[in-house]
């Protein structure tokens, strides 16, 4: 198990290479042929051109596209994502920053969205035939049919407007103090230290953008699993269970719930990706400090080396939730576990 | 004293407002200690009372009358139909075990055999620490050899042969009262079901349990069972002493499906059959009277009027008939084996010494696995109007040989001729050699046949090859003719598919092959899918093809006793090599091989004083294949 885990792994991580070269080159080639100019955007005014000239050699935009690249690529394997252009500081620190709390809240929306899915599939599952079902039913559909962004905005105005019963600006409340920086996550560095409070901040915090993105996946994950249970629950070892005198519950559960997830955690594979192009609405609209609001910052000043490398930070991240989900589908399945062993 | 008795059990379907009994008025009884056999073919309503134990009946379906009283140890009888759910759940499993048909199936395949094995113990209320132990015990009394490493698998890294001894161990776990056992070899080899029946038998005899033994196969319940019973449309034609309704029974269904079953020993006669098959539930519910009327050779106009009751024959043997129909026998023709001297002129198909090998797939790395040798040597040559048989159990390379005859998988080795011409190289003219000469009927009749088209498209599909551009008068006309010929109505014309049963559909197939009037058909498994009625009727039609247009043919089978009253020589096959090759009749009298003497010894003789299953030698050839 282990060691096929690791191969697949390995072989994920040799495919994924030419992946990110290939996107990390587009994106480059893309930007460079655009009629933005950051050197003259980032300059005060009343500069001269010879000024211009010195900053673009600064920066290296006055050398080949191609060499552009090589120079970027070199020091992106040595670690180096270069200086920012607008904000005045090197990338991998403003990445840095911003890569934790995006993680964050696409945890927390994965996770929201797994477990309300998951539920929900059940339940509609439990009740099928029954009102119930066609209550769910509806609710996916109206789910569904609000894009995430609106699902935020609606989130906004009724709990945290009308109803004020959730924060929804940022990522902690007004007057409280980060906690020290340990791993850079925020639920982590509180818990680490002690900081109850910039806990609950952070939590209450995290509820509404997090449930915007989980609104993308649950309801799909809901109807898959619904429908494979269907089909699962045909299979011929739940009537031999049953014939055991299996409980039907334990028959639930124990046998027809893993068969049938498979087609779901598949789903969530390809859905998990779509979630991270949902976090840049989300994160503006509740002013969330993740890689999405500095892509947003970065595109509007024309900040080529930020986007670059926020571009490839969210290649990565696809890559990884990808990689993530292929190892749990192995871990619900002995069949590719174990596969060619007879 | 009895453990199981059905009483005037009935169980109906609502078809478009009527209701029409899929099981009608059934009665029996089990003692414990005996096997109670429920024959019957496909549709005949067999598995009703696994589902209605399992309370999985289809939707539409409901039990309409009668009980199923399970008398337990306590003296007290519980009604299976009426009880509570939660009542029956107590029973089921622990009093009342099934063995399943399908047993790669049967087994959840995300949990290892532990497991789910311990998930069965739990229920029995085996403390934790005992269980693998126990779990290890009952695997060895199934006789598989190695249990401890079995205990970690996945029923997918397990034979179907293996995955059903596990069954069967979970099954008799609980040292049941009664067990139910649904076709229980059917999706398994010849000599699996030898052995299977043999560890099912031993357990059910140490632990005197009552059994219900169903099958579509006669021969086997005489075997099996006590006592039999004969499901024919949801009802009990005849039941009565294993014996007396295998060797003597008295309703002409009875005797039609003894007489479909080509015998093992013994001359060969022409096997009489019935026409058409048994009605389905639409049929079912305009007909009045006696449900085997429109089939039954001996019917009068007083059959149609009123269902007849079940009569006592003799000592416990029931027959459901009118009294003037029992013991109409018909004589039956003697098959005509094949001249000499016909076999003599030169042969249409040579094959010589062809090998198959299949490459392993490649790792992501590029290394090749290590693939399978699916024929490593065979040979085999067929004159016009010869019929050659190929027997061995599935994965002994019979169906790779049949693809590589026909052009379909190129050989790795050796050489294919058709009338001298060699074909063995995949080219434009090996094609149209191959066209003229060969015709394929394939195994699933329903897979092979495009559900969008209609018979008479299907059956005239190779005339629409580009250079014979047949007008559709050319094909209604050449579809009648073939029609005919394979013994199909003329009315099925514009059917498609869909509309047709599975005797029908592979009539059509063969219709199709017929098309280009080949002078050799490769048929690969052509009736293991057909109940044993209609295999009969399209046995009998490929030896009318035979005598009619003098067609050859390689007929691929696990079945020996079809392989003999077909084929005059045969060849057989284990683990992709040609290990016997000869006369069907000096086979079968003498054969040679260890495999071939332990296939023949894995087949229920027909005459029930010779001891079955086998022991000796072939036995332990047997449980080495199981
Ligand atoms: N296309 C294929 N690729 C790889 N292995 C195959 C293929 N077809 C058949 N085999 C293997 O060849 C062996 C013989 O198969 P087959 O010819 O189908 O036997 P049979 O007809 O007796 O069931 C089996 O082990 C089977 O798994
Ligand atoms: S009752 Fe008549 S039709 Fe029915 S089996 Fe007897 S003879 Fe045949
Ligand atoms: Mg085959």
């Amino acid at each position: 198990m282990a060691f096929l885990t690791l191969q697949l792994l390995f072989r994920r991580l040799v495919l994924a290479i030419p992946i990110l070269l290939c996107v990390s080159a587009l994106v480059f080639a893309i930007l460079r042929l655009l009629p933005a100019d950051p050197v003259g955007m980032s300059l005060p005014p009343g500069a001269t051109a010879a000024d211009y000239e010195k900053l673009k050699q600064a920066f290296g935009l006055d050398r080949p596209l191609f060499e552009q690249y090589l120079i970027w690529l070199g020091k992106l394997l040595s670690g180096d994502l270069g200086g920012s252009i607008f904000f005045r500081r090197p990338v991998n620190e403003l990445i840095a920053r911003a890569l934790p709390a995006t993680l964050e809240l696409v945890s927390a929306g994965f996770a929201l969205g797994v477990i309300i899915g998951g539920a929900g599939g059940l339940a509609m599952f439990a009740m099928r035939g029954g009102a119930g079902e066609h209550a769910l039913d509806g609710a996916t559909t109206i789910m569904m049919a609000i894009p995430e962004f609106l699902w935020a905005i609606l989130l906004i105005l009724f709990v945290g407007v009308s109803l004020q019963l959730l924060p929804f600006i940022g990522r902690l409340g007004p007057g409280i103090q980060l906690p020290p920086p340990v791993t850079g996550f925020l639920l982590v560095d509180s818990v680490l230290t002690g900081r109850w409070d910039s806990l609950r901040s952070a939590l209450l915090h995290l509820i509404l953008p997090a449930t915007a993105l989980a609104i993308g996946l649950a309801p799909l994950v809901m109807r898959v699993l619904r429908s494979s249970l269907l089909e699962t629950v045909q299979d011929d070892y739940i009537t031999q269970a049953r014939l055991r005198g299996v409980s039907e519950r334990r028959i639930l559960l124990r046998h027809a719930l893993p068969n049938a997830a498979l087609p779901a955690i598949s789903l969530i594979g390809v859905q998990g990706g779509f979630m991270f192009g949902g976090t840049v609405l989300v994160e503006m609209i509740f002013a969330y400090p993740g890689i999405g609001n500095l892509m947003v910052d970065a595109v509007r000043n024309h900040d080529l080396p930020v986007i670059q490398a926020v571009a490839l930070v969210y290649c990565v991240l696809v890559l990884g939730i990808n990689a993530v989900v292929d190892v749990a589908y192995m871990a619900v399945n002995p069949r590719l576990r174990l596969a060619g062993s007879r | 004293m009895m453990t199981l008795a059905a009483r005037g059990l009935c169980v109906s379907a609502r078809l478009a407002g009527h209701a029409v009994a899929v099981l009608r008025d059934l009665d029996f009884a089990i003692e414990p200690g005996k096997i109670l056999g429920l024959v019957g073919e496909s549709g005949a309503g067999k598995s009703m009372i696994g589902r209605v134990l399992a309370r999985s009946l289809p939707s539409g379906f409901a039990v309409s009358g009668g009980s199923l009283d399970f008398h337990g140890a306590d003296g007290k009888v519980s009604d299976l139909v009426a009880m509570d759910g939660a009542e029956l759940a107590h029973l089921l499993g622990d009093r009342i075990a099934f063995i399943p048909q399908e047993p790669l199936t049967a087994l959840n395949p995300l949990l290892t055999l532990r497991t789910q094995f311990g998930e069965h113990l739990a229920r029995l209320g085996v403390p934790a620490g005992d269980r693998n132990a126990r779990i290890i015990d009952a695997l060895k009394q199934v006789r598989l050899s190695a249990p401890q490493s079995l205990l970690e698998r996945y029923p997918f890294q397990l034979s179907g042969g293996m995955c059903q001894r596990v069954l069967i161990a979970m099954a008799f776990a609980s040292n049941p009262a009664l067990v139910i056992a649904d076709e229980p070899t059917t999706a398994l080899d010849v000599s699996t079901q030898a052995t299977i029946v043999q560890i099912m038998r031993g357990l059910q005899r140490d632990h005197a349990t009552a059994m219900l033994f169903i099958t579509h196969d006669l021969r086997l319940a005489a075997r099996v069972c006590d006592e039999i019973a004969v499901l024919y449309a949801g009802e009990v034609v005849e039941r009565g002493p294993a014996r007396i309704i295998s060797q003597d029974p008295q309703h002409p269904y009875t005797r039609a499906l003894q007489a479909a079953n080509p015998p093992l020993r013994g001359p060969l006669t022409r096997l009489v059959t019935l026409p058409d098959q048994m009605p389905g539930l639409s049929a079912l519910a305009g007909l009045t009277g006696c449900r085997f009327a429109p089939r039954c050779p001996t019917r009068d106009p007083s059959c149609a009027v009123a269902s007849p009751e079940l009569r006592l024959m003799a000592q416990g043997h029931w027959v459901r008939c009118a009294p003037a129909c029992a013991g109409f026998r018909p004589a039956a023709p003697s098959i005509m084996r094949m001249s000499a001297e016909a076999s003599a002129s030169e042969p249409v198909l040579v094959v010589d010494t062809v090998a198959k090998h299949y490459p392993g797939k490649r790792d992501w790395m590029g290394r090749r696995g290590q693939g399978v040798d699916a024929v490593r040597t065979a040979s085999l040559s067929v004159r016009p109007g010869e019929f050659v048989g190929v027997v061995g159990e599935s994965g002994s390379g019979k169906s790779t040989l049949a693809k590589l005859i026909m052009g379909l998988e190129a050989p790795t080795a050796g050489r294919i001729l058709i009338d001298g011409h060699d074909v063995t190289a995949a080219s434009t003219a090996t094609r149209s050699i191959r066209l003229g000469a060969l015709q394929m009927v394939f195994q699933d009749p329903q897979s092979a046949l495009n559900p969008r088209r209609p018979v008479v498209r299907l059956v005239t599909q190779t005339m629409e090859a580009a250079r014979s551009c047949a007008s559709d008068t050319e094909r209604l006309a050449r579809a009648t003719a073939l029609l005919a010929e394979t013994g199909l109505p003329p009315e099925l014309i514009n059917r498609y598919p869909a509309q047709l049963s599975g005797g029908q559909k592979q009539r059509v197939n063969i219709a199709r092959a017929l098309c280009v009037t080949p002078r050799l058909l490769v048929a690969d498994e052509i009736v293991s899918g057909l109940d044993v009625s209609v295999q009969a009727q399209i046995l009998n039609l490929l030896l009318d093809l035979r005598t009619e247009r003098g067609i050859g043919l390689v007929f691929i089978s696990h079945d020996l006793a079809v392989v003999r009253y077909l084929c005059t020589r045969m060849l057989v096959m284990h683990q992709g090599l040609v290990v016997e090759e000869g006369e069907t009749d000096a086979i079968f009298a003498r054969p040679q091989h260890p495999y071939t003497r332990a296939l023949l010894a894995a087949a229920p003789p027909d005459d029930l004083d010779s001891p079955w299953p086998p022991s000796g030698p072939a036995q332990e050839t047997l449980d080495a294949m199981a």
